[in-house]
Parts: C-alpha cells; structure tokens; sequence
C-alpha cells in the first residue's frame, strides 16, 4: 500500500535549539499513528509543520505523492490535512460559528454584502451537530465556554471540512471520558474511510487504545515503531526516555499517613457549583479528589485558594481564614492551576519572572529585590526541578509543557509555600516528566508540606494519596483511604 | 545554564542604539549644514523634557496593560493651577508643590475611581479627559486676564537652563527606575499586564499596584507641568494638548508595546522622547517641510518598532 503521507529528511530549529533532525516518516490510508516522545522530544514541531502552521527548514514532505508545501493552517485544512492544537486554538472574543468559520465570513455574504449570521450558525449548528456537541450554541462568545467545550469547537472547525489527514495533539487532556470516546468515534469513522489520523498523547494506554502504530521521537530524531502486535510498555517507555525507568513511578508505600497539625480546613464551601463540601489536610498528607470532569472538583481547587464566588463557608490554613489569592499566597498557600498555559503562567514573561513572581519577598534584603539574590533563587529552582531552559531569560511560551509545569512548581516551591492545591499537575506531560512530578509530590510530604491532589487520572489518585475524596454534583460523595482504594468502587461514587 | 546570546539581547537595545544613531545623525548633519549643533541641543531637550517626565510615569500605567488619555489635560490642569497659586503667593516653591499636588490628586482619583467601581483605569481617564478640559477652560475664565494664563517670564527664567532640566528628569527617572526594578513594583505591574488572571492567582493586589502606579504618573505629570510653567509661562486652553500622543509615540519609539505587559521598560520612554527630539531637529536642520518631515517620522518610527519586535516575530516555538 502507498503511504498518503510521507516526510523525508525533515530538519528544524529555533535558534540554537535543533527540534528535528532527519525525520522520516510514512503514514498510511486507514491507519491511526501514534506519535509519543518525551516534552520536547519534536512530536508538535513535525505536526505543526505538516499542518502548515510553520515551516520546516530542510526536507520534504508528500501528500498522495504530491509536493505539499501548505501556506498556512487553513491552506492544509482547505487541501486535505487539519490539526487539533495542544493549546487552545479559539478566539473568545467572537462566537463559536465565527470561530469555526474564521476566515471564511465571505461564503455567508448576503447580496448587500453583509455577513449572514443566521446562515453561519446555521451551519455550525450542523458542524457542531456532526460531533455530537449539540450543547454547544453557536452565538454563543467563545470565552464562555470551558475548556473542553472550546476544545470540541476546534474539533468541529477541523472535522467540518472533512479532512484526508487529521491531526490530534495531546487534546484529550482537556476532554473528559465523554469528550474522549467522542474523538475516538470520530478518528475510527476516519479510519474506516481510508483516511488517516496521527494522535498525539502521553497517556500510554489511551495510546496503545487507540493507535495501529506507534513512532517514537526523542530529541528530535525518529527513534523506532511499534505496531500493535508487539506493544510492550517497558520497551515504548525505554525507547522515549533512552533509558530504563529508575525508582518509583508512584508511591511504593501502601499505608495513608501523615501528621497531626491540620494545614488547610474548609467549612461547608457553597456555590461556584459547590454544595456544602467541608475538607481537612494534615501535614504530610496527601488528599486526592476525583470525579468526572463536571463533578466540582476543579472549582473545588479554586475555592480552596480564595479565587472562586461562594456563597458560604470558610477556608483556614493553620488557624488563619482567608478569602482571596493574596491572602492565601502571603499564608503560604500555592495553587497550580489545571489551565496552565492561561493561569499558572504569565507566557511572554521570562522562566526568572515567572519563578520570581510569588517568592519575593524571599527575594528582597531590606525591602530591595538585587538581580543577584534573585537569579540564584531562580537557579535553585531550575536546578531541583532539572527544569530544561538554554537560560533563565528565556520566555516560558517557547518551552515543553513537562518544562512551563516544572516552572510553575519551581514558582510555589521556592516561595515556600506548606500547602499546595494541584489540580491536573500532570496534564499534558510525559512519563518521564511525571514520574519527576510524583517523586516531587512524595518528596513535599515527606517535608511536611499538605497537598490537595485534583486529577482525573484513577490510578495517579490511586498511586500517590492518602485519602481521596470522590466528588459528584458539587458534594463529596464518599472518602477512602490508602490501601482501600479500588478502581470500581471508586467509580461507583462518581457515576 | 548559558546565557543570552548577543542575538537575543539585541532587541531589547534596539530603540537605545536607534537613539545613538540619530545622535550621530544630528551632529553628522549640522556639520554638513554649518548648523549651531549646541543651541539644537538646547533646543532637543526644551523639547524632549517634558514627554519625557509624563511619559516616564505612564510607564507604569501602560505596564499594566492599562492606558491613560487624561494626561495632556491633567498636565494642562496641574500647569495652570501651579501658576495661579504663583501669582497669588510669588513663591516658585508653592508653585512647583502645587503642580505636583494637583497631579497627585488627579491621579489619586483616577485610581480610586477605577478601584471602586471596578473599571480599567483607560475609563476612569476618559471621563477625567473631558472633565479636566472643561475645568481648563473654567479656569481660565476665572483668572479674567483673556485667553491665558501668565507668570512673569522673568520669575522663572533662573529655572530656564539645561541643567535644571536634566537634573529634575534624571532624578525622576531614577526615582522610577528604583520603583520598577528594585522594588516588587514593577515585576508586579509587568505580570497584571503579560496576564492577569496568572497575575491574581500568584497573590499580587490588581488594585494596589493600579494606585501605586496612578500616584508615580502623577508625580512626572506634576513636575512636567511645572516645566511646562518655565518653559514657556504663558499658559492656555492647549497647553500641553498634545502629550497624550506624544507619550503614546515616545513609548512605541522607545521599544515597549502599548499592550505593557513583561517586556515593558521605564527607559523606553525617555529613549522615545528623546529619539523624537532628535528627529524633529535633524529635520529642522534639513530644511523638510513639515510634511516630509513627518513621513520621514512616520517611517522611522516604524522601522524602530519592526527592529523592537524583532524577537517576537515569527517565533512559533517548538514543544
């Protein structure tokens, strides 16, 4: 069979940082490829370059034997080939419909020469309709809706146009189960067309799920494949780091323990999607809160860091209520948001800035911050957290998103913060990433420190907590224990 | 860990190395001309000094991703008050006490308005524009002396000399300077501008810094309206109209982008004032018409700006 999609000889870099270095690759009508690397390792380089979002510096590419060589995004969507982002790829100041159809405004002109809204949420209603999003409005603003909901938006942008060639970068993160098994739906629709998808993602059993085959990139380089038949996660996870994993992925421990002080008390927390949730963290604990995605969990992590609008009940650390994020951030409580790229991070600043940012008061030698003091307190971090960065001056948007994660730890950590509210510490980071982030979490408890543990992954709950809370409609439905933790009772609580 | 290479670090030097050429185009042409290259100097920071000072200030403004269109207005105000209380009192010292007073106050309310009711400071200036205008013009109308304002030119003159001027400018710039780099202050105000909602969640107080940074604007607006005073001590309905703009073109020109944010920095401003005095006399000494001068400018201007964004161009970035 003759590939739809061949790369030869691909070369790329920024600056001095080579991203890709003579990649090849061949893609076949009706199969569903895997890419998978390290953060970093050039998976969304190669794509984006096929996509038409950049260009690549030497090489070539074919699509159905032909030269392709797209002039931008919408150029390779119009010709054949679509790309889901990692991040998000909407405008929320317009409307889903003006989302899916950017660009594109002057194919609903009226003979006055006026755009027809009408027509164009007429169709987005059935773009939308064809993924089964029939939730989402189409005039409604973008902002409005979350992120998953803006997710399938891009889904829908890509999918209306039918694409020979669709791209998936590490978007299931955002989407939930349901969000999930729709994509996949979708890819396997494609599938059966003879069309042909390259998935992206650094959950190596949603992967191996979903994917016929598999290619691993390391450094930029094409390092082997894998085909379904001999799937082997030592050998897949070997191959994406260059080594063999050493020590523990999550904890080895199976006993919950921690100490006596209580760090964070809340107190029947309401509204924000909140309904009458009372929690405790002791020192040295790990708590865990799981549930679907729409379960109040995430707003959870908010209101326990001041930044959500209830309605009732009260938040202490350590016997001192507080009520808004500058509060809980001079008490000593740092909160990792779920969305990185637009909450946790300030993108243009430098890895020094957003390190700097929440610690300086550590900083400062009789109230004045010297460049001294600070570029070392930066290096302290970089250095524990083996943060990856040619130089501290570097902006975070030009690193992995393993890298900005680190960053943001390296933030809290280093202002000295004894309660941390992590919600989705892992998403979107690879496996060697995450298994220096479970290390980091287990080495916080060991220090003393409380840690409130938001995920939507079972078995990093399952690994890592002391206690989890299963939440369902904004409540805590049940709480259990280390040890007595099983993956079907656990969903039980949730469903 | 390397360091930045000399590639990277260019951009940032781009408006500074803009200014040296212009420098050395100034003197390249007043010796080609036969120019008095010392009274263009002279000329350059009569210019210069008072966008420098406003446009130091709302630095800390516009890295809040904010903007203010009240200050020609509010200097405007500030000069005006500041020369009535010296023809009441004949006391320079009163004189430059209510400048800066008068500026703090409307800076003041500026922020507290914004702080209060919840609203970027860009709206509370809107409304303070149109309420300083009028309030010129009231106050011009009580004065009763016809369309102005006049303090005797010969009370200020003693002040009217190049070394006071750039004495007030570089104690203001170092004033600023201590604030946005040595104090969290600055590092603050350029994370509410890159991303608030990061900015908020990292535990910095939007409100604070937006009064903090009203109050430090006012300062600069104060003292450039008693310059203004001195400089030229007739005053009218459109004294300093246009430094509104021209704070918005010093700062562009001087390498910082208007939306603020991380790449903000407080010697853009005084680099653009003075990039743009230069300009206007190199093309004074050209003999070009105001309208070639002004595309020459304008072409100038925009050269700056591409070699400043430099860095940013172009730059999608591997994962």
């Amino acid at each position: 069979m003759e590939p739809i999609l061949t790369v030869r000889g691909m070369d790329k870099s920024f600056g001095a940082t080579v991203a890709l270095r003579q990649v090849d690759l061949d893609v076949y009508p009706g199969e569903i490829r895997g890419l998978i690397g390290e953060n970093g390792s050039g998976k969304s380089t190669l794509t984006s370059i096929i996509a038409g979002i950049q260009k690549a510096d030497a090489g070539e590419i074919r699509f159905h034997g032909q030269p392709w060589r797209p002039a931008s995004m919408i150029d390779a969507l119009a010709h054949g080939i679509g790309m889901i982002v990692q991040e998000t790829g909407t405008i929320p100041g317009i409307s889903v419909a003006e989302n899916l159809f950017l660009g594109e405004s002057s194919r609903f002109r009226t003979p006055l020469g006026l755009v027809s809204r009408r027509r164009m949420e007429l169709e987005a209603r059935k773009a939308l309709d064809f993924i089964h999003a029939d939730h989402i409005q189409p005039g409604m603003p973008a902002a409005t809706l979350d992120l998953q909901e803006r997710k399938l938006v891009e889904v829908a942008k890509v999918m209306v146009k039918q694409p020979e060639i669709l791209i998936v970068d590490e978007t299931t993160t955002a989407l939930s189960q349901k969000g999930r098994e729709l994509l996949y739906q979708l890819m396997n629709s494609l599938k059966a067309e003879g069309k042909a998808v390259i998935f992206i993602s650094h959950d190596l059993d949603e992967i191996k799920q979903v994917c016929d085959t598999l290619t691993v990139l390391r450094d930029g380089r094409i390092i082997t494949h894998f085909t379904r038949e001999n799937y082997d996660d030592d050998a897949i996870k070997t191959s994406m780091i260059g080594r063999e994993m050493q020590g523990d992925y999550y904890r080895s421990d199976n006993e919950p323990s921690w100490q006596e002080d209580v760090l964070l008390r809340a107190e029947h927390l309401t509204g924000s999607g909140l309904d009458d949730v009372s929690l405790q963290v002791k020192a040295g604990e790990i708590l865990g809160v799981g549930g679907l995605s729409e379960c109040g969990m995430h707003a959870l992590g908010k209101a326990l860091f001041g930044s959500a609008q209830l309605t009732g009940g009260t938040v202490e650390t350590e016997g001192k209520a507080f009520s808004d994020p500058r509060q809980a951030t001079k008490l000593g409580v740092g909160y990792v948001s779920k969305e990185r790229d637009t909450e946790s991070l300030c993108q243009q600043a430098s890895i020094r800035d957003n390190i700097a940012i929440a610690g300086l008061k550590h900083i400062q030698k009789k109230h004045l911050i010297l460049k001294r003091r600070e570029t070392a307190y930066v290096q302290k971090q970089v250095d524990a957290l083996s943060i990856k960065c040619r130089h501290m001056e570097q902006p975070v948007s030009a690193m992995s998103g393993g890298n900005k994660q680190k960053v943001v730890f390296g933030k809290w950590l280093g202002a000295g913060s004894r309660v941390l509210i992590l919600d989705c510490p892992t998403r979107g980071v690879d496996i060697g990433v995450k298994q220096s982030m479970y290390q980091l979490i287990a080495q916080m408890k060991r220090e003393g420190k409380a840690i409130l543990l938001i995920s939507e992954e079972m078995a990093e709950l399952i690994g890592m907590c002391d206690r989890l809370l299963v939440m369902k409609d904004g409540a805590v439905q049940k709480e259990f224990l280390r040890g007595q933790m099983n993956e079907a009772d656990i969903i039980r609580y949730m469903i | 860990m390397g360091k930045q290479t000399i590639r990277e670090r260019i951009p940032a030097f781009a408006s500074i190395l803009g200014l040296l050429a212009l420098i050395a185009a100034y003197y390249i042409v007043g010796l080609i001309r036969d120019a008095n290259v010392a009274y263009g100097l002279k000329a350059v920071v009569n210019q210069s000094v008072v966008v420098a000072l406003v446009a130091t200030g709302a630095v800390f403004i516009y890295t809040l991703g904010s903007f203010d269109i009240s200050l020609g207005a509010a200097t405007g105000v500030s000069a005006l008050l500041g020369a009535m209380a010296y023809n009441a009192t004949g006391s320079l010292p009163v004189m430059f006490l209510v400048c800066i007073g008068v500026a703090v106050a409307i800076g003041f309310i500026n922020s507290s308005l914004a702080s209060v009711f919840n609203l970027p400071i860009f709206v509370t200036t809107v409304a303070m524009m149109s309420v300083l205008s009028a309030f010129m013009l009231i106050l011009i109308g009580w004065n009763g002396a016809g369309d102005t304002i006049k303090v005797k030119a010969r009370d200020v003159r003693p002040l009217d000399n190049i070394p006071f001027k750039v004495a007030v400018l570089a104690a203001y710039i170092a004033l600023c300077w201590f604030v946005f780099t040595l104090l969290p202050t600055g590092r603050e105000a350029k994370f509410i501008g890159g991303n608030p909602v990061c900015a908020k969640l990292s535990g910095i107080d939007e409100k604070k810094l937006a009064i903090i940074a009203s109050l430090i604007s006012a300062i600069g607006i104060g003292l450039g309206a008693f310059l203004t005073i001195v400089y030229a001590p007739t005053l009218n309905k459109d004294t300093a109209s246009s430094i509104g703009m021209d704070v918005i073109i010093a700062i562009v020109f001087g390498g910082m982008p208007v939306s603020g944010g991380p790449r903000s920095r407080i010697l853009s401003a005084v680099v653009g004032a003075f990039s743009m005095g230069f300009l206007s006399q190199i093309m004074s000494m050209l003999n070009l018409g105001s309208g070639y001068g002004q595309m020459i400018k304008a072409a100038i201007f925009l050269l700056v700006v591409f070699i400043a964004l430099g860095s940013q161009r172009g730059k999608l970035l591997t994962r």
